[in-house]
């Protein structure tokens, strides 16, 4: 069949336009590929992580008991409200590295019955199903990550400073634990026979509970949990010492990442929403300037028969063909990019992807937006172009209007003294209000996105360092309980360097609801009143004086849980079985290590009976600064050596670094991840502008021309152009600038909050203010050279044939 | 405003008095008013003129006398103020734009001083375009009848070539072609030869005689009075205003 010329007109023009034709394409395929890539790795990410997660029978609550028994766990399993239970001991212990490389953290799992889990099921990858005598059977991401296989002999140290040799027999998948390449503790799964081998009790320590109702209600679960404490276990004679959901401020059943994940996934729609606005926007832009590029064609159609409705459908399908093409590079491009980042969130969330397949409702979605948005963004500037009369378009091409209007131009029009292309420039900015008006949004919308994401980045590590305010020290070591806080810091004082050294003691407690009823867990420590390795950021009343007796300093954090407690008011805390009601002294920020209560440390002996003891002590080399990472490094070893030497400890020691270093890899992923969103913005507003300064050139080749032969050279003339760029650049700054702050609020709310489940502490990015304004700049010039490189390259000849 | 009855005996000619044939164009009273900063400026003044089958006229005056906004309200490219404008029977001052484009699409040839031909077609697709847009043809002869109306004008090897890789005079060619695409009673040209040298000029006129001989209508604008002398009747327009006719020499 053949094609109507009309038809072939729009292929001829798309292939005519090659820059800009792929510039619309790319813009359409840069907001389908974000929609499929996101959504497509969210569909994966629900079957292969969070499905999995459910269908190997994720706890509701854990509660960490005193030693006890199976017999206990059938009891509480007896319970009508509970589904089924399960036993877990878990020991700590280090990993002695043959090759010399520093001892690694270990935590050994031991289940009754390795091939009858019934909650968190994890998986056999390879080798023995279940371990026997002296083997152990590793996490799969620990094997990796410590490059050990199946048959490899490790070496275990316990507390006691034992060492155990046990083979390797077999990897497990285990979807259930934060993996050993985020929170950098291996695991490892051995019998209970192994563990009396290495000198251990024969007990269990955790129970996992699955509700037989409400799986998903977080108050439901912990009271099931309550009842199974105050009915079950405590009458039988054991203790409970903590009753926890397990995750990161997850609910009952979720992945314990499963609420980061989604709020990181949030911001990323968020951000492809952009994407999509921001391409419409382009496409807007870009058909705007084939209508204007075009305008004496469509007077020539019009004068040869073409009516209105077939000029229409013409550049419809002008916009239909170039969708067509973005759609068919966006869809593999969106799975593509949701392969790359199911693959990558595999790897980092130790999950396994089971197929890579579009999801067909993300694929429609990605259609529309595809093929429907750049039809409705564009048919405005269609109709309202195609409305021009055959005279004007044929006779009055290459003229700009230039009706001096007032405001803008009436005070333009007062300022002198300006270098002339330097005033024409200014003039000419804002002679297209309505496409000035446009490039502005675009353009202001990825600046204030730019900035947002250095603001978020600001806010993250202001975040985190208002964190490190509360482990200020070198160094810290959890010492054997009983010890007295003077031994404890007189032996931390010896290490050569030290300067600082505080036994800090801690407890865990119950804050009492109003009623009498038991409220949620709190920490409760004593510590010294003039501390030096805490900073407190006061946010509301005093820190903590000499002479408190009954006055405690409660965190940020503390508040979440008990909106109404307030500086002046009361709380009481149930610690070692007793009420204690206490007074608010003052409220420091957030530690987003759950609520904490700080009290000195004679408040604290008289509410434990615990006179004078020590469980951790805190040190630092410098009283007035924190040590760089290797001296902390250094510190730590030594100070572990000491106290297990002395037989005071048989703990790992920690350092700032350490606490940090695991939770800012998150942050700098998702950081990298804003960035390149950023820059994605940034391109598509300097592609807009492109577009916009190109159209002007050809709106005004006749002036250009007129400039030309009143014997303007290239130069001049590309500096017109360049300085207008430039100027719409530097006013989407300043707009950016204004649109940045609650911008910038929002997003690092929503990150913060993503990861944290905490309100930000916003801080504005002055640096990444400054860094645009140099960007835009820089986009401002370089959109503007092949538009002022067109315009040098006109000649007088050419613009006397627009007359 | 002008007293229209005065200007049409003015410039009427000797065939129009009798009862002889409907004229095929009769422009009635055109005046064309445009409004500048300067104040209202007559571009035509009462224009009263009537056109007869197989006509070749031509309308000469000077630079800014009114010619080309003579051949736009004809056209219907520019609507003139006041007046009626009957082409074939049709009252063309009454059509919306879209009525108009259609109308003008299948009854008027109208070819441009500067050709105005579509840069990305080649020459058989600029001309098929205008039968497109018209339904005029079946698509399957469109090329066929290009490639014909091509090889009328004298350029049928160069059908395949965009416009920028031919000559001014061949490209006036293809535009006269387009023009004869629909096969329309009447050719109105604005300044055909006024970017050519002579001699094209003279060839271009060739054709145009070929044309009436054909039997269809022309309306030629131009400002080179030796080249006008070639039409049957020569109209002479100044400041706005029909000032007499002529016949060929």
């Amino acid at each position: 069949m053949k094609l109507r010329t009309r038809w072939r007109k729009i292929i001829k023009d798309i292939w005519g336009n090659k820059t800009r034709s792929l510039l619309v394409i790319l813009s359409i395929a840069v907001g389908v590929a974000a929609i499929g890539m996101i959504n497509n790795t969210m569909t994966m990410l629900r079957r292969d992580l969070f499905g999995a997660h459910s269908r190997g029978n994720p706890a509701s609550v854990s509660l960490y008991i005193s030693p006890f028994d199976t017999d206990l766990a059938g009891a509480v399993e007896a319970m009508r409200e509970v589904e089924t239970v399960q036993a877990h001991r878990t020991l700590s212990a280090r990993l002695i590295r043959a090759d010399g490389a520093p001892a690694e953290n270990i935590t050994l799992d031991i289940v009754p019955g390795f091939d009858k889990v019934a909650i968190n099921r994890f998986s056999i990858e390879r080798g023995a199903e279940i371990p026997g005598i002296r083997k152990i059977l590793l996490e799969r991401c620990s094997a990796d990550g410590l490059g050990i296989d199946i048959g490899d002999t490790i070496i275990i140290e316990t507390e006691g400073k034992q060492r155990y040799s046990l083979t390797v027999s077999g990897i497990v998948h285990d979807l259930y634990l934060i993996p050993y390449n985020i929170l950098g503790d291996a695991t490892g799964y051995v019998s209970m026979d192994t563990l009396r081998w290495m000198g251990e009790q024969a007990y269990y320590s955790r129970l996992d509970v699955i509700v037989a109702e409400n799986e998903g209600d977080r108050e439901h679960a912990l009271a099931v949990a309550a009842q199974a404490r105050d009915r079950v276990i405590e009458t039988s004679g054991y203790q409970v010492y903590r009753i926890a959901i397990p995750g990161i401020n997850s609910d009952p059943g979720e992945h314990w990442g499963q609420s980061q994940i989604n709020g990181f996934v949030l911001v990323l729609q968020v951000m492809s929403v952009l994407a999509i606005f921001l391409s419409g926007g382009l496409v807007v832009n870009s058909i705007s300037a084939i209508l204007s590029q075009q305008i004496r064609q469509i007077g020539i159609l019009r004068s040869i028969g073409a009516v209105r409705s077939q000029l229409v459908g013409m550049y419809v399908a002008n916009v239909l063909v170039l969708s067509v093409a973005g759609l068919a590079m966006g869809l593999p491009l969106g799975m593509l990019g949701a392969w790359w980042l199911t693959n990558f969130a595999a790897g980092y969330l130790n999950f396994d992807v089971t197929a890579i397949t579009p999801d067909p409702t993300v694929t429609i979605l990605q259609v529309a937006v595809g093929l429907v948005m750049p039809i409705v963004v564009a048919f405005f500037p269609i109709v309202s172009g195609t409305r021009i009369s055959v005279y004007d378009a044929i006779y009055q091409q290459g003229l700009a209007g230039d009706r001096q209007e007032g405001g803008i131009d009436g005070l333009l029009a007062k300022i002198r003294n300006l270098h002339p292309p330097v005033m024409l420039s200014l003039r000419n900015t804002f002679r297209k209000k309505a496409r000035l008006a446009f490039t502005l949004i675009t353009l202001t919308l990825a600046g204030a996105m730019f900035m947002s994401v250095f603001s978020t980045r600001a806010s993250l590590t202001g975040q985190i360092n208002q964190i490190a305010r509360y482990v200020a020290f070198d160094a810290s070591l959890s010492v054997t309980p009983g010890l007295t806080r003077a031994s404890v810091e007189r032996t931390a004082m010896r290490i050569p360097g030290v300067t600082v050294a505080e036994g800090w003691v801690s407890s865990g407690g119950i804050l009492m609801r109003a009623d009498g009823s038991e409220g949620d867990e709190i920490q409760v420590y004593g510590i010294p009143y003039n501390s030096v390795t805490i900073d407190p950021l006061l946010i509301d009343g005093r820190w903590l004086q000499a002479d408190d007796t009954n006055g405690v300093v409660i965190n940020d954090d503390f508040l979440e849980h008990a909106p109404e407690t307030a500086v002046g008011s009361s709380i009481t805390v149930k610690i070692a079985d007793q009420n204690r009601t206490y007074e608010i002294v003052g409220i420091v920020s957030k530690h987003l290590s759950g609520s904490r209560v700080y009290m000195t440390y004679d408040t604290f002996s008289k509410a434990t009976g615990r006179s004078n003891q020590a469980d951790m002590v805190r040190v630092r080399l410098d009283a007035d600064k924190i040590g760089s990472s290797a001296e902390q490094k250094r510190l730590a070893a030594e100070i572990e050596d000491r106290f297990q030497d002395a037989g005071m400890s048989q703990s790992s020691s920690q350092t700032q670094d350490e606490i940090f270093g695991s939770f800012t890899g998150p942050f700098d992923i998702i950081l990298m991840v804003l960035v390149i969103m950023a820059g994605l913005l940034a391109v598509v507003g300097g592609l807009s502008l492109a577009g916009t300064m190109g159209m002007n050139v050809m709106e005004r080749t006749r002036e250009i021309g007129v400039l030309r032969a009143v014997g303007a050279n290239n130069q001049a003339v590309r500096q017109v152009v360049v300085i207008e760029g430039v100027v719409v650049g530097l006013i989407s700054w300043l707009l950016a600038v204004a649109v940045s702050g609650p911008a910038g609020v929002a997003l690092a709310g929503a990150v913060v909050y993503a990861v944290f489940k905490a309100p930000v502490n916003f801080q504005y990015s002055f640096e990444g203010l400054a860094i645009w304004l140099v960007v835009i700049v820089l986009i401002g010039v370089f959109s503007s050279l092949a538009p002022a490189r067109s315009a040098a390259r006109l000649t007088v000849r050419e613009v006397l044939d627009y007359e | 405003m002008f007293f229209c009855e005065v200007s049409r005996i003015i410039v009427t000619s000797d065939e129009t008095t009798g009862s002889g044939p409907a004229p095929l164009l009769d422009l009635r009273c055109i005046v064309k008013v445009y409004q500048t900063p300067a104040g209202d400026l007559f571009a035509l003044k009462d224009i009263d003129l009537q056109v007869y089958p197989g006509e070749f006229v031509a309308v000469v005056g000077k630079s800014g006398a009114g010619k080309s906004t003579l051949i736009n309200v004809i056209t219907g490219i520019d609507r003139p103020t006041s007046g009626e404008i009957i082409i074939g029977g049709t009252p063309i001052h009454s059509l919306k734009e879209d009525q108009l484009a259609r109308w003008r699409g299948k009854n008027l040839g109208v070819v441009f001083q500067f050709f105005q031909l579509l840069p990305n077609l080649n020459l058989i697709e600029n001309i098929t375009i205008a039968m497109d847009v018209c339904n005029t043809y079946p698509v399957r002869e469109h090329e066929k009848r290009a490639l014909a109306l091509l090889d009328q004008v004298g350029i049928a090897e160069h059908g395949y070539k965009v416009p920028a890789k031919i000559s001014g005079g061949q490209q006036q060619r293809v535009a006269i072609a387009r023009a004869l695409a629909n096969d329309p009673p009447v050719i109105v040209a604005d300044e055909p030869t006024g970017n050519l040298d002579e001699r094209t000029a003279g060839e271009i006129f060739d054709l145009f005689e070929n044309l009436v001989e054909q039997g269809r209508t022309l309306l030629v604008v131009t400002h080179d009075r030796e080249i006008a002398a070639r039409a049957t009747r020569q109209v002479e327009i100044a400041d706005g205003k029909l000032q007499g006719i002529g016949v060929r020499g």
